[in-house]
């Protein structure tokens, strides 16, 4: 091995470790796939603009100050024993570890002396916050920097010390144009400052060093150690189920309500602002919250656009699904949902560019990065014992110091923790056992970690005088169903309260129920004995409601359309069926409901069949549904990670290909690939003769390109056969997918003359 | 899971399930920062209120305690976002206080500026603020003390008042307690209020408040102006003030539409004091023509606009409101809160039933087929006479004697809203008439005869409604009211619930015509009789049974053999 320390980050890149490179790979998984066929095309690729940005996105802000350091230096590398210099107080650990992340990332190489790649200097645009140097900026700065520093005037001074800061590019005031008018005016025309545009100026690294003084650093960016936020976790538990009651209630509701009655879908996509105004009345919430419960519906895959013209919003199949399961199951798939959610609700009512305030369901409310910072956001808090947790604020300053380059993305963060307390996967900052199941085992962890805590449903009511029933939890929706049509909800929770009116009793009695059905489900559904009161005002409605009478007929046909039953009557076609007019809207027949049913068909009519017993529901079959997605989350597709057998393969590549390339090779031969020139056979059959080893580029039938030293046996049948030395196995190889060869010219005296 | 009596529901409702063996604890703990809306069998309707909340931190209850008592008693998990909008809403009380300054006199001081900075800005408030003192506290002008405080409620920071009181005129009055005693109740409501400072009582009609009135005298020791709902009332007042206290008659004044006597005592009606005559206010020197010590409230919840206005002058003075219910028709609960005082005390009728003070009430609905030729009258009336064609049917009448003729021995009040109909019945049934022109002598005379038994039934129009005191009577049938209010079904309740010698049973008729209007108005006050928890029984005219018939009056159920 050669002693001088390597020239370049391939020649670096070589002298990795097998593990070293593995880490490499894992921890900047994109320049691993597809494989890189050599060490040379592993440092291109790290050099790839996108891959430094990404690389960097994820460093703490430590780890990018020590970077700075490096990237600061006024030579190209720097010892690592200068480091502690210049960063004083930085712990030493902090620090290995820091060079160790930057080192085993390649975004720094060598190992005495730290190199910074120059895609991560241009990357990093103002280097601890300092700007460029005063040369690159093209200004001449005084010759007495200090000496013309000192003669500022105090407000001049503070601009300067401001830009010193994080950020050394400022906006140029507007000002009048005579010139002389703001200070950072003045300070452009001493050269003390650079214009980079129109609008911005920017501060020498020469003066901001100069204002920094002995610490162009800074004191050190060490993790931030917010006090924990603690609560019992059996208290967070049932406050959280007391969350996801109520979530699942208002879902339940406002579905309910969709159903009687659609929302309508706008031209540009998403609910109006009368339909969300309408179902907050009625929900009794704020408009901000009927949003919020329209986008969860959503993003649990329970609402979508549907109807026969496609232009409501209308409960999903999955709805019908999701109401049957168990309240756990249904919490957990409305926070699956949200965690997985390509949308941001806390975006609704915002004013967009235009000034218009954005709808609820609208497409404008898509970001895709909204799923992984959801997660981030939660998994931090994942870390922390059970029991433990961070402050909002907290929080936020802890995912600001671990990705400071994306600290712009963590705008909506306050609100999704707000949305994670109101459905109950946090608690006043730490995780309920719910929310710890939904990050580790998806939506089974998360019905798991509510299970027990959330009311069993009941089969019964409290009756009582005042003529309201009391539903002591959640009711079992069979129950819930009838309740519907037989009571007004008055308030909803973890019980619910209804109350029987007059109308809702003459509801029920329209929708087919008889007094004596209401007196029999009253007395099986209540607990408590029913009141005379209830007796009374049933008997009174009925009573009111229509008179009964009692005769004999096989069948009647009625209809509201008492011109359509006059019709029917005087219609020839249908003399057969021997219908007589009963009532206003009713006509009798002596024949069978099939037989009528067919005549009336025949007829040209559309008759519809109507349950023989008439006293159950005369609801229609099958109620509209949207289609609806399988899921109700658009996942948003995240990088399988590799699997160490993966990594092992494609280090044992890289590395075969490296000594491929560094094997001295004769003249290639190049061929167009499909084409197989007849230099190319020539050359192959006499190493195939000679048993000489060739250096051969080829493309395999995935269509990755790869360099191979291949030691060849036979050709024939258009075939290549060979002892492939990368993979250390005999393999076949087509001829036409083959774009170059060369004879390997081995250091070997011996092979040489053979040659 | 635990296994709580209560259920919390997200509209701030609480269900209170009450034969749950934790009830009575429960009940204890959210009492006070929730009002109790309907009380009907099973399961009460607790509200909670900013109001209620604000109440409950004058009393001196923390949010802690709040929601350690939901947390507590909920049988299923509390919503935390309700948690801490309970804690939030709590946290606004008390943030302004008003104090006396030693140099600037009354201010107005914050814990927290922001909060300091909105009021100023408030158009609302910042008529009535002088100048800033420093940054914490502002001056006040003392005259805008009520006013500042009612707006302040209005938006949302109701500020709490140290500023004191004046002592007013001493005058020596105890309690004169040798023949009876301060229930605990009503003990505790006058030391509830005491403490306090200023404030209202909520007690059922038939609880004595009268007495925490005197009570709260007793404890004052200075000149007191008692405003009243009407004369009757107040010669009601005075003579319980002789009976139960050191004062004199000639100590006590009457100041109303027939007498104007200022004395150390004086007793006021709510009318006397909002005549006005060319547009002003004529007696309103009444409130100037003592250093009163304390002034009292009767029926808060029916006391005027006008003399809410008045009220707010009045702030330096310690207020006592004595009511049965803080619900008021016009919605004005919150400028009880801000001028009169927050609630002091509160206990739930049943709980008073309970303890034997006042008697336990049947309420009876008795339905009246009319005849086919009322109900031909009914059918083609106009809309706005058909309430009073139902309720006068001629039909009712037999239905009433055979009522009163069930309890032959019970003092009895026939109580309707239509003159010619308590004529008529006056007439049928051989009984005086009170009506709004009835002289207050002439009244005096007929209940002191009622009360002696002289008198078995008394026909009463409206003006019976409030506050007269019928000890005896057991018996009250209603043959025609307002409309359904709630309010009056209330005070006629309350008029069979005086305790009685022997503790009987009062009962509480109402005739009501079958498949009228009447018994649509009917249908409320049964849900306001059933949401106050009161056994509530619909009875056919033609099965009304009488003394020892079959479910008649006295009737046991025994066992068939």
């Amino acid at each position: 091995m050669p002693t001088d320390p390597p020239p370049t980050l391939a020649a670096w890149l070589r002298t990795r470790s097998d593990e070293q490179l593995s880490a490499l790979l894992v921890a900047r998984p994109d320049v691993a796939r597809p494989a890189p066929s050599d060490v040379v095309a592993l440092a291109s690729r790290l050099a790839v603009p996108v891959s430094v940005d990404r690389a960097l996105d994820e460093l703490d802000a430590a780890t990018l100050q020590v970077l700075d350091v490096v990237l600061l230096a006024p030579t190209d590398g720097v010892a690592t024993g200068e480091l502690p210099g210049a960063l004083p107080d930085l712990p030493d650990d902090v620090l290995t570890a820091s060079l160790e992340r930057l080192t085993a990332r390649a975004l720094l190489w060598g190992d005495e002396l730290l190199r910074a790649p120059d895609p991560v200097r241009r990357s990093v645009r103002h280097p601890a916050g300092l700007g460029r140097r005063a040369a690159e900026l093209r200004i001449q700065l005084p010759a007495d920097l200090a000496g013309a520093l000192d003669e500022l005037q105090p407000d001049e001074r503070a601009v300067l010390e401001r830009l010193a800061g994080e950020r050394p590019v400022g906006h140029l005031p507007d000002g009048p144009s005579d010139g002389a008018g703001t200070p950072a005016r003045r300070l452009l025309q001493r050269g003390l400052l650079a214009r980079i545009d129109a609008l911005n100026v920017e501060l020498p690294r020469e003066i901001g060093l100069h204002l920094r003084g002995d610490r162009p650093f800074g004191p050190p960016r060490l993790r931030p150690e917010p006090a924990v936020a603690t609560h019992e976790q059996g208290s967070v538990d049932r406050r959280a189920a007391g969350a996801a009651l109520e979530s699942v209630g208002k879902v339940g509701e406002l579905l309910g309500l969709l159903e009687e009655e659609p929302a309508g879908l706008l031209r540009s996509g998403g609910v109006g602002v009368r339909d969300q105004k309408r179902l907050a009345r009625v929900l009794h919430v704020g408009e901000p919250e009927a949003a919020w419960l329209l986008e969860l519906a959503y993003a649990a895959g329970l609402l979508d656009v549907g109807g026969p013209h496609r232009d409501e919003w209308l409960p999903t199949r999955s709805y019908d699904i999701w109401r049957e399961q168990d309240l756990p199951d249904r919490w957990a798939a409305l926070a699956a949902g949200w965690l997985g959610g390509v949308r941001l609700p806390s975006l609704v009512g915002q004013r967009d560019v235009a000034g218009k305030a954005v709808n609820p369901l609208s497409p404008d409310l898509v970001r895709h990065t909204a799923p992984a910072i959801r997660r981030s956001a939660l998994t931090v808090l994942g870390e922390f014992r059970p029991g433990s947790g961070l402050s909002d604020d907290d929080l936020v300053a802890l995912l600001r110091w671990r990705t400071p380059r994306r600290a712009d993305r963590l705008a909506p963060v306050p609100a999704m923790l707000a949305e994670a307390a109101r459905l109950g996967l946090v608690v006043g900052g730490v995780l309920s056992t719910a929310g710890r199941g939904l990050l580790a085992r998806g939506e089974d962890g998360a019905s798991d970690g509510m299970r027990g805590l959330l009311p069993e449903p009941v089969d019964h009511v409290l009756t009582q005088p005042d003529l309201s029933l009391i539903a002591p939890g959640p009711l079992v929706s069979e129950l819930a169903d009838t309740l519907a049509v037989v009571a007004d909800v008055e308030s909803s929770g973890g019980a619910t309260v209804f109350r029987v009116s007059e109308s809702s009793v003459r509801r029920a009695l329209d929708a087919g129920w008889s007094a004596t059905d209401l007196h029999d489900f009253f007395t099986k559904a209540s607990r408590t004995p029913v009141p005379q009161a209830l007796d009374y005002l049933i008997d009174d409605v009925a009573r009111q409601h229509g008179r009964l009478r009692v005769g004999a007929f096989e069948s009647y046909v009625r209809s509201d359309d008492h011109g359509l039953l006059s019709q029917v009557l005087n219609d020839r076609r249908a003399a057969s069926a021997e219908l007589r007019r009963l009532a206003p809207g009713v006509l009798v027949s002596g024949l069978g409901a099939d037989e009528i049913l067919t005549v009336l068909r025949d007829a040209g009519y559309a008759p519809a069949g109507e349950n023989p017993g008439g006293a159950v529901l005369t609801r229609p079959a099958a109620r509209p549904r949207a289609a609806g997605r399988r899921t109700g989350t658009e996942h948003s597709p995240a990088p399988r990670p590799l699997t160490p057998d993966e990594l092992d393969t494609t280090v044992r590549q890289m590395r075969a290909g490296d000594a491929a390339l560094s094997a001295r090779r004769g003249e290639a031969v190049r061929q167009i690939p499909g084409v197989t020139t007849a230099s190319t056979l020539e050359l192959l059959s006499r190493a195939v003769s000679a048993g000489l080893p060739i250096w051969l580029g080829y493309v395999d039938a995935q269509g990755s390109g790869s360099q191979r030293v291949v030691r060849p046996v036979s050709l024939a049948g258009g075939f290549l056969q060979g002892y492939d030395e990368r993979r250390g196995e005999n393999s076949t190889f087509a001829v036409h997918r083959i774009t170059s060869v060369a004879l390997v010219e081995e250091d070997k005296p011996s092979g040489a003359a053979q040659a | 899971m635990s296994d709580g009596p209560l259920i919390v529901q997200s509209d701030k409702t609480l269900l209170l399930e009450v034969d749950h063996p934790l009830a009575r604890d429960c009940r204890a703990a959210i009492a006070p920062f929730a009002e109790l809306e309907r009380s009907p069998e099973h399961v009460h309707t607790y509200r909670v209120t900013p109001l209620a909340l604000w109440n409950a931190r004058a009393a001196g209850h923390d949010a802690e305690q709040v929601v350690d008592a939901l947390v507590r008693f909920s049988r299923y998990p509390v919503p935390h976002a309700l948690l801490v909008d309970i804690a939030d809403t709590m946290d606004r009380f008390g943030r302004l206080t008003l104090a006396n300054h030693p140099v600037h006199g009354l201010t107005l001081t914050s814990s927290d500026r922001a909060v300091l900075e909105e009021v100023v800005r408030s158009k609302r408030v910042a008529p009535m603020l002088g100048a800033r003192i420093d940054q914490d506290s502002v001056i006040v002008h003392a005259s805008e003390r009520g006013r500042l405080k009612q707006a302040l409620l209005k938006i949302g920071w109701p500020a709490e008042d140290l500023a004191g009181y004046v002592d007013g005129q001493a005058h020596p009055i105890e309690l004169d307690q040798s023949n009876w005693h301060l229930r605990d109740y009503q003990q505790e409501a006058v030391e509830g209020f005491w403490a306090g400072g200023s404030g209202v009582v909520v007690l059922p009609c038939g609880a004595g408040k009268t007495l925490v009135g005197a009570a709260a005298m007793a404890e004052a020791k200075a000149t007191t102006l008692i405003l009243v709902t009407n004369t009757v009332a107040g010669r009601q007042w005075k003579r319980e003030l002789i009976a139960r206290t050191s004062l004199t008659e000639e100590e006590i004044g009457e100041y109303s539409g027939e007498r104007k006597e200022i004395r150390p005592v004086t007793i006021a009606t709510y009318q006397v004091i909002t005549t006005r005559r060319n547009g002003e206010y004529r007696h309103l020197s009444l409130f100037d023509a003592q250093d009163w010590g304390l002034i009292v409230y009767d029926e808060v919840h029916l006391l005027p606009a006008p003399i809410f206005r008045l009220t707010a002058d009045l702030q330096s003075r310690r207020r006592l409101g004595l009511t049965a219910t803080l619900v008021r028709e016009d919605g004005r609960e919150d400028d009880v809160f801000s001028l009169i005082g927050p609630k002091r005390y509160d206990a739930p009728w049943r709980d008073i039933e309970a303890q034997g003070y006042i008697a336990p009430a049947e309420c009876i609905e008795v339905r009246v087929s009319l005849d086919d030729e009322e109900r031909m009258t009914y059918a083609v009336a106009e809309p706005e006479e058909r309430y009073r064609i139902a309720a006068t049917a001629q039909s009712k009448l037999p239905v009433i004697r055979r009522v009163l003729e069930r309890h032959p021995d019970e003092p009895s009040l026939v109580i309707g809203a239509y003159l010619d109909q308590l004529e008529e019945l006056g007439a049928a049934l051989d009984a005086p008439v009170i009506q709004g022109s009835t002289t207050n002598k002439e009244r005096e005379r007929l209940f002191d005869q009622f009360r002696n038994g002289e008198i078995r039934v008394l026909v009463v129009s409206k003006v019976a409604n409030f506050s007269i005191d019928l000890p005896e009577a057991a018996v009250a049938v209603q043959v025609s009211g307002t409309f359904g209010s709630r309010q009056e079904e209330a005070q006629r309740l309350g008029r069979v619930l005086r305790p009685k010698a022997d503790g009987r049973q009062a009962h509480f008729y109402t005739v009501v015509s079958r498949d009228t209007l009447d018994s649509e108005y009917a249908a409320h006050r049964q849900r306001f009789l059933a949401e106050q928890g009161y056994a509530y029984t619909i009875v056919d005219a033609a099965d009304l049974a009488g003394p020892g018939e079959v479910n008649g009056p006295g009737w046991v159920d025994e066992p068939a053999d």
